[in-house]
């Protein structure tokens, strides 16, 4: 497993060296975009002036960086992979096609860590808009949510198996996160049913606004997020399996 | 090594493949051949594990590769041509990448990476990104990243599709140098006759599914016909020129009468001489006569024929 993340990991720094132009951009437009929304926010709404909003809009737009990287680790690449067209050598990996992704989920984990750090301090230097929140506690409380939302990846992944073109899924989900990263799933309502809401609720509470977690909170962000995983490798597996029935892999 | 015992795949009422088995041992190097369609490609697949089947079985050293995937660190397989890579990478940065996901421990691939730069003649562009290479220089690539874990079995669907006539030679090369080692065995698909005919010692015909020919290159070439004559005539002459016109024919040939004539699959191109030859001598004026060089596909298609009149 460590030298399949070692050689994902490896695999990430090639591309971004070697399209550097494609990474500062990628950086700058989603920095740009959030830094005109914050401007625009600050503008033209009353609440402007409370801190307390535009810690929010800060700490909600990590959250949703958080939430896209966590969710598009697998399906972005299995996505990718299909188009590119060699899906099937990923298949021939004999520790295994989830394990090669778990791998790869990972890599991509460690990366965004670094990337929304940055991300996060170049944010809030530009907006001047300091927040005082522990990082260590942030990621502690999203890697407790994010299997969720790998769940919801491997569950779109098996689509992207069996129907190739799931672009209109993606851009769906991605629309989607934006609500979630804004819902209320604690304490334990409707909402806490849909994926990563527990998790986005109790790091508000605890990283952002200082309060104590409750334990009953963490069960239900640790219930949804095991939930959604299992869910999510389930349908892949069943996905998998009908692609594998059908001579679906590799057939773009 | 690799044993195929009566692998069977069928989609709903469709069979693709059909009771098919052959091996291929350490030193081998076999050749699957059969017109587009004809279930080679769903074979391979199934090799792979990519396809699952319902009847046969497929082992590789004994064991069944539908109950574990330990046996792919020992595989490597170009499939889908010079696509089946990361063409964002480099050769080599696929390569080790490839290797990786193999399994494969870095003491053992990186000089064994080197060494196979070198053989296939991308060592000037091993740093170059994939995309801009030349489709021959991209199948190299794909060869390498098969090759970089240094699998027993080599499983290569299409290998010279798209590439010229020296980029041929040099993965013929390259291919013939391993097999000689006896390390590694070899299932090619492919349409170049004559790839296949310098380079398997043995090939396994499949047309819709089934096995039509198992044997050496040699027998092959002598059941496979090249050409195609067709004679239609008038209707109160056609009793004559069914009767007449075999005994013109060598004995290696097949002829089919049709509705209006006679279809006659044949090898040499002078052997259509004496037929001609009567028909003017008879004063007969076909309405129709033809002489087609055979798709490779209606070439295999004649074996169905040439079993029967055999």
């Amino acid at each position: 497993m460590l030298q399949l993340i070692h050689n994902e990991i490896r695999l990430q720094w090639y591309e971004m060296r070697q399209y550097w132009f494609e990474t500062v951009t990628g950086f700058a437009l989603l920095g740009g975009t959030f830094i005109g929304l914050f401007y625009g926010i600050k503008s033209i709404t009353a609440s402007s002036a409370e801190p307390t909003s535009l810690d929010g809009l800060v700490f909600g737009f990590l959250m949703w960086s958080f939430a896209t990287s966590a969710y598009g680790s697998i399906s972005k690449s299995v996505s990718n992979d299909t188009q590119r067209g060699y899906l099937e050598q990923l298949f021939l990996s004999p520790a295994g096609f989830p394990t090669v992704m778990m791998a790869r989920i990972i890599a991509e984990m460690l990366q965004t860590i670094v990337f929304i750090t940055l991300l996060g301090y170049a944010t809030m230097w530009l907006t001047e808009n300091w927040l005082e929140m522990s990082f260590f506690s942030f990621y502690l409380v999203m890697f407790l949510g994010a299997p969720s939302l790998v769940g919801v990846g491997f569950l779109i992944s098996g689509f992207t198996l069996i129907f190739k073109q799931t672009g209109a899924i993606h851009a769906l989900v991605m629309f989607a996160l934006m609500g979630i990263v804004a819902a209320n799933g604690l304490p334990f309502n409707i909402i806490s049913v849909l994926p990563f809401t527990p998790a986005v609720s109790l790091a508000r509470s605890f990283v952002l606004e200082g309060q104590q977690a409750e334990v009953i909170d963490v069960l239900i962000v640790l219930a949804n997020s095991i939930g959604y995983f299992v869910l999510g490798l389930v349908a892949f597996a069943r996905c998998d399996k009908y692609a594998r029935k059908h001579n679906l892999i590799g057939q773009y | 090594m690799l044993s195929v015992n009566q692998f069977s795949k069928h989609y709903g009422d469709f069979t693709a493949v059909s009771d098919l088995s052959f091996t291929v041992e350490k030193g081998d190097v076999v050749a699957l051949l059969g017109a587009n369609g004809s279930g080679k490609t769903t074979t391979i697949n199934a090799i792979c594990r990519l396809v699952d089947f319902e009847s046969g079985d497929i082992t590789f050293d004994g064991k069944s590769v539908k109950h574990s995937a330990k046996y792919l660190k020992r595989v490597g397989a170009v499939l889908g041509g010079c696509r089946n890579i990361n063409w964002r990478l480099s050769p080599i940065q696929n390569a080790e990448y490839f290797a990786r996901l193999h399994n494969a421990k870095q003491r053992d691939f990186r000089p064994f990476i080197q060494q196979l730069l070198d053989l296939l003649g991308l060592r000037e562009y091993q740093h170059h990104i994939t995309r801009t290479l030349s489709t021959g220089n991209k199948q190299k690539t794909a060869l390498l990243c098969a090759l970089a874990h240094n699998p027993n079995l080599l499983l290569l669907d299409e290998p010279t599709l798209g590439l010229d006539m020296e980029t041929v030679e040099a993965l013929e090369h390259t291919l013939k140098s391993f097999a000689q080692q006896g390390e590694h065995g070899f299932l090619i698909t492919s349409h170049d006759m004559h790839f296949i005919d310098r380079l398997c010692q043995r090939v396994i015909v499949i047309d819709k599914g089934k096995e039509i020919f198992s044997g050496d290159i040699s027998t092959l070439k002598d059941q496979l016909y090249r050409y195609e004559l067709n004679i239609e005539v008038a209707a109160d002459v056609l009793p004559l020129l069914l009767k007449e016109v075999p005994k013109h024919w060598p004995s290696n040939i097949a002829m089919t009468p049709t509705d209006k004539g006679i279809q006659i699959f044949y090898n040499l191109p002078d052997a259509v001489f004496p037929t001609i030859q009567w028909l003017n001598d008879n004063a007969i004026r076909p309405s129709h006569l033809s002489i087609n060089e055979l798709t490779i596909e209606n070439a295999y298609r004649t074996l169905l024929t040439t079993s029967k009149a055999h």
